[in-house]
């Protein structure tokens, strides 16, 4: 068998956490890119997608693992693959030539062949015209053409692309994404090779060959999608729209799956150890007022109807399904009785079911058990950041709290002050419901 | 206009800017040939010093050369210092405290080592003094560059650094592509700062006395010291307008055509009207495009000579690691050293000291930290509204920037005499006409910040508090002193920092033939200085450093963290 091109092997992934320690954000991920490919890492936020290419290209080594580069090991930067970042990353005080150019001083060029590849990546994509712009001067659809054309201009063997169009509106993205589909086809470049980090299902199936979905906490990948439509592919085509479906219901499996996650260890109040998505109530509930009348979607469905991104929505179910609204088997969502009970309810209700269920999850029961042995009424944010540091090792606690502290205030649970950074209890629950006037 | 025409016509043409340029050229050479040979001259501890208005362009242009080393140095420093702060491992927590005292010692307090340290290895030339009077316009000017390339760096987008990783830009494309283009703007607002509060303390860098030896430099501080000492009205008036027009003439000549070149370091748009009229010609000229011809041609030939990609590039050697790891620990021990050696010396210093001296000392702080206070209460009387007001208008803010910012480069302790003149003829002494003084010189910083924090109120914050008939006491409370808190502190702190040093200035004068002074620290450290009395300066100058940073940590800190955690105006 012909050696691959890029092969990760057992590479993981660590971070010195916000209150001392390490968070595993990847782990031991495997993974092999054979020329000619277009490849895309899907995944929820926060599965560590972009940190898998930084490993691979080379800006950040990985704690353990290795990646080869055609059967040898790389060390340090690899000079075959260039980078196209989500947020353009343009130096303001050049122009788009000057811009271009930066990635090209080390390579051995005169100045003539220097300026010829400026100019004909220039030409490449689209951006004849705007040589002596400023990045300021120029829209988001321009910037990321500069970002690509400066990619473009080092010849790459493998082009790396981080969520390339996700900083761009709807429209933009759709041009450039035909554009750089087009370039690769057309074989006009040199690139053979692709590797993109993306949130859309869609935009990974109008482009890759094949899709690589990870998983979060730890980052690790759960599936491995080949995607054999031919180029130009149609996104209205019904073979086209068959596969996202395929591909919805496989995430959902992969990422969801249909029974809790399984826990080997129980917590203080016998409860799971298990942590909650970062995702807000508002959105959750959003998910039950789409599900009212059906009563329940296909993912797919859902992801269209909400208009928000599938990397988004899978946070947003997951954190649903964790308190008890919904069920998810295969690529389906389903309100349960509870969702509907909740749904149906008004904000005084709501607010009780919720506080009754928030006080079944581990991390909440975390705060309220230290709350109630604390003397003076309130627990120092440190103490539980501590605690969560501890109990999950894979996850920023700092994130965990931002969510914890959001849905603790809607349900009433427990207060939090952000200029003193304590935890402080209210009375009862029940008493909670204090008369407002307005 | 004929010229405007012309420009329509041949844009590329040479001009009368470009004349001009070459004459500005021929005059430079002129001036560092004047100003060498006064630098090369035997060293003379009292030369004359004349009153007549034709020696003031020369003493103008002696200052200005003077201000503009010491700038020189005060970049340098900054480079350096901030970058290793920035930049090297660890280093980042001593040299940020050490700044920050350093920062807080006033001018009068480097004064002595400079000048007898220099004096000494240069016994008989001018040199030594000038050099002496250089760094300590240099300690005026310096700090707060160094704070903000610092800042700079730390915020460096980290994609950005990931491009110049990608290019595999070398240290030196690195440093000036990335780092210092992306410090640009801030150290160019800095630098003009910089420069007003290099030439606050003109008078007493230029012509001070140190024991039983009178120093003098030919120069407009020296000039003007020499016109209050002997009650020259004509000859003051004439040192003011010859410091305003040399303020006038390197804000025009430099700091606008620079502030309108840096808008290419920011990312958003120029905008319309933020021009300069020299900026415009230059840009135009054909001598700006030679310039950046040139420019290219020195960057093609420094370029690094290409080398072939490796797949193992940047594998750095395990020896050079180590050698590097080496060097920084030895540096580190050099500079530990010789911190203790000179804090062991200056305990030394201090054990002369008896105790009713440092009862006299704790007594003179006391009575200088309350007209510290007093001026930045009192500032603050009057910037805050007056702020707020031009803050709101756009078209206000934009016509009257300016004129503030000339005003506050204006160094105060120049017209002190006049303001301590009237208010003697009151019969109000210095004790308490000195809190005026203050006032004076650090009133600036507060309404800088208070226009720059109105000015960030978005705007339908002020529609919501019409909407829903705020009163005026509302108004205040609920929008404006919170919108404005953070941009206010900032003020606060740096006036007082000012007005600590400019204590120095204002508790002693030389008036018409005699002494004035009042109980203060800053008084007690220039008399120290007078009297040549190491002992009592030393002591004088740490209690003040001590204060400054006792204050900063204890009152402000705290008060800054508050800010930025609550009363930031998310946008």
């Amino acid at each position: 068998m012909e050696t691959p091109l890029l092969e990760v092997r057992n590479v993981s992934q660590s971070f010195p956490a916000a209150g001392g320690g390490t968070v595993e954000v990847l782990h031991d991920i495997n993974l092999v890119i054979r020329e000619h490919e277009v490849v895309a890492i899907l995944g929820p936020s926060g599965c560590g997608k972009s940190t898998l290419m930084r490993a691979i290209i080379g800006l950040e080594p990985p704690t353990s693992g290795q990646i080869l580069y055609r059967g040898q090991v790389q060390v340090g930067l690899n000079p075959s693959m260039a980078l196209v970042f989500q947020n353009f990353a343009l130096f303001p005080w050049l122009t788009v030539q000057q811009n271009i150019a930066v990635g090209l001083s080390h390579l051995p060029l005169t100045a003539t062949e220097r300026e010829q590849r400026v100019r004909q990546v220039i030409e490449a994509v689209g951006l004849a015209g705007s040589e002596e712009a400023y990045p300021k001067e120029l829209s988001g659809g321009m910037k990321q053409r500069v970002g690509l054309a400066r990619a473009l201009a080092v010849q790459p063997e493998i082009l790396c692309m981080d969520e390339p169009f996700s900083a761009l509106d709807v429209l933009t993205a759709e041009t450039l994404r035909n554009e750089v589909t087009d370039l690769y086809t057309s074989k006009t470049s040199p690139v053979n090779t692709i590797l993109m980090v993306t949130h859309s299902i869609s935009e990974g199936v109008f482009m890759a060959t094949r899709l690589v979905v990870m998983g979060a906490h730890p980052g690790g990948i759960r599936a491995v999608f080949d995607n054999a439509l031919p180029y130009p592919r149609d996104e209205h085509h019904p073979d086209f729209l068959a596969l996202i479906q395929k591909l919805h219901a496989l995430i959902t499996q992969a990422v969801l799956p249909g029974e809790p996650a399984p826990t080997t260890v129980a917590g203080v109040g016998g409860l799971p150890v298990q942590s909650i998505p970062g995702a807000s109530l508002s959105r959750a509930i959003g998910v039950l007022e789409m599900l009212e009348n059906e009563g329940s979607l296909e993912l797919f469905e859902l992801t269209r109807h909400a208009h928000i991104e599938l990397s988004q929505l899978l946070l947003v179910v997951k954190a649903a399904e964790m308190l008890g609204w919904v069920t998810t088997p295969g690529g389906r969502v389903e309100m349960t009785v509870a969702g509907r009970q909740f749904l149906a309810a008004g904000i005084k209700t709501r607010k009780q079911l919720l506080n009754t269920t928030l006080r079944g999850l581990f991390v909440f029961d975390l705060i309220v058990q230290a709350l109630k042995k604390s003397a003076s009424g309130e627990v120092d944010e440190a103490v539980i950041l501590d605690l969560l540091a501890r109990a999950f090792p894979h996850e920023q606690p700092a994130q965990i709290l931002r969510t914890v502290v959001a849905w603790a205030r809607y349900a009433e649970l427990f207060k939090y002050n952000s200029i003193r950074r304590v935890f402080h209890g209210l009375p009862l629950p029940a008493a909670s419901a204090s008369p407002n006037p307005r | 206009m004929v010229t405007d025409r012309q420009f329509t016509r041949a844009p590329r043409a040479f001009g009368w800017v470009d004349l001009a340029v070459a004459g500005l050229l021929a005059a430079l050479i002129y001036a560092l040939v004047t100003v060498a040979h006064e630098w090369s001259g035997p060293l003379q501890q009292v030369p004359q010093i004349h009153l007549e208005a034709r020696y003031l362009p020369l003493y103008t242009l002696f200052s200005l050369s003077r201000g503009v080393i010491a700038y020189g140095i005060s970049f340098l420093f900054t480079m350096v210092y901030g970058y290793a702060m920035a930049r090297v491992a660890g280093a980042e927590r001593v040299m940020l405290p050490v700044l920050d005292i350093l920062q807080s010692i006033p001018v009068l307090g480097f004064l002595p080592g400079f000048v007898l340290g220099l004096v000494y290895l240069f016994p008989h030339q001018n040199i030594g003094l000038e050099i002496a009077s250089v760094l300590m316009i240099f300690t005026g000017q310096v700090w707060n560059m160094t704070f903000s390339f610092y800042s700079s760096l730390k915020s460096v987008p980290p994609d950005l650094v990931a491009v110049a990783r990608l290019a595999r830009m070398s240290w030196w494309e690195r440093f000036f592509r990335l780092d210092l283009s992306f410090a640009a703007t801030g150290l160019l607002w800095n630098s003009m700062m910089s420069m007003a509060g290099g030439w606050f303390f003109l008078m007493v860098s230029e012509a001070f006395v140190l024991g039983e030896h009178d120093f003098r430099l030919p120069g407009l501080g020296s000039y003007m010291s020499l016109a209050i000492e002997q009650g020259d009205r004509r000859a003051q008036l004439l040192g003011v307008l010859a410091m305003l027009g040399m303020i006038v003439f390197v804000d025009q000549v430099v700091w606008r055509p620079l502030v309108a070149w840096s808008h290419k370091f920011t990312d958003e748009e120029t905008p319309a009207a933020s021009g300069s009229w020299l900026w415009e010609r230059v840009r135009r000229s054909r001598l700006l495009r030679m310039g950046s011809l040139l420019w290219e041609f020195f960057q093609r030939r420094t370029r690094p000579p290409a080398v072939a990609p490796v797949t193992r590039a940047e594998a750095p050697g395990g020896g050079a690691v180590n050698a590097r790891r080496w060097s920084k620990w030895l540096l580190f021990a050099v500079l530990g050293l010789s911190v203790l050696f000179g804090a062991a010396e200056y305990l030394h210093l201090l054990t002369a000291l008896s105790g009713s001296e440092w009862l006299q000392l704790l007594g003179s702080t006391a009575a200088t930290f309350l007209r510290v206070v007093l001026a930045v209460a009192l500032a603050s009387l009057w910037t805050i509204p007056v702020g707020v007001m031009i803050g709101r208008n756009p078209r206000w803010s934009h016509a009257l920037q300016p004129v503030i910012q000339m005003a506050a480069s204006f160094p105060a302790p120049m017209i002190f005499p006049v303001v301590v003149g009237m208010m003697l003829a009151f019969g109000v002494g210095l004790g308490i006409s000195s809190v005026g003084l203050l006032l004076l010189g650090t009133q600036w910083y507060i309404l800088f910040n208070v226009i720059s924090g109105s000015s960030a109120i978005p705007r339908e914050l002020w529609e919501v508090s019409r909407l829903a008939r705020f009163s005026w006491r509302q108004r205040w409370q609920q929008l404006i002193l919170p919108a404005i808190f953070p941009s206010l502190l900032t003020g606060w702190i740096t006036a007082m920092g000012g007005a600590w040093n400019a204590s120095i200035v204002a508790e002693y004068m030389k008036y018409r033939g005699q002494t004035l002074m009042t109980t203060g620290l800053g008084a007690a450290i220039s008399q120290a200085t007078a009297r040549g009395d190491f002992h009592f300066l030393a002591a004088a100058v740490g209690i003040m450093a001590a204060t400054v940073v006792a204050f900063n940590r204890l009152v402000w800190r705290p008060l800054s963290h508050r800010a930025q955690t609550r009363f930031t105006l998310e946008t």
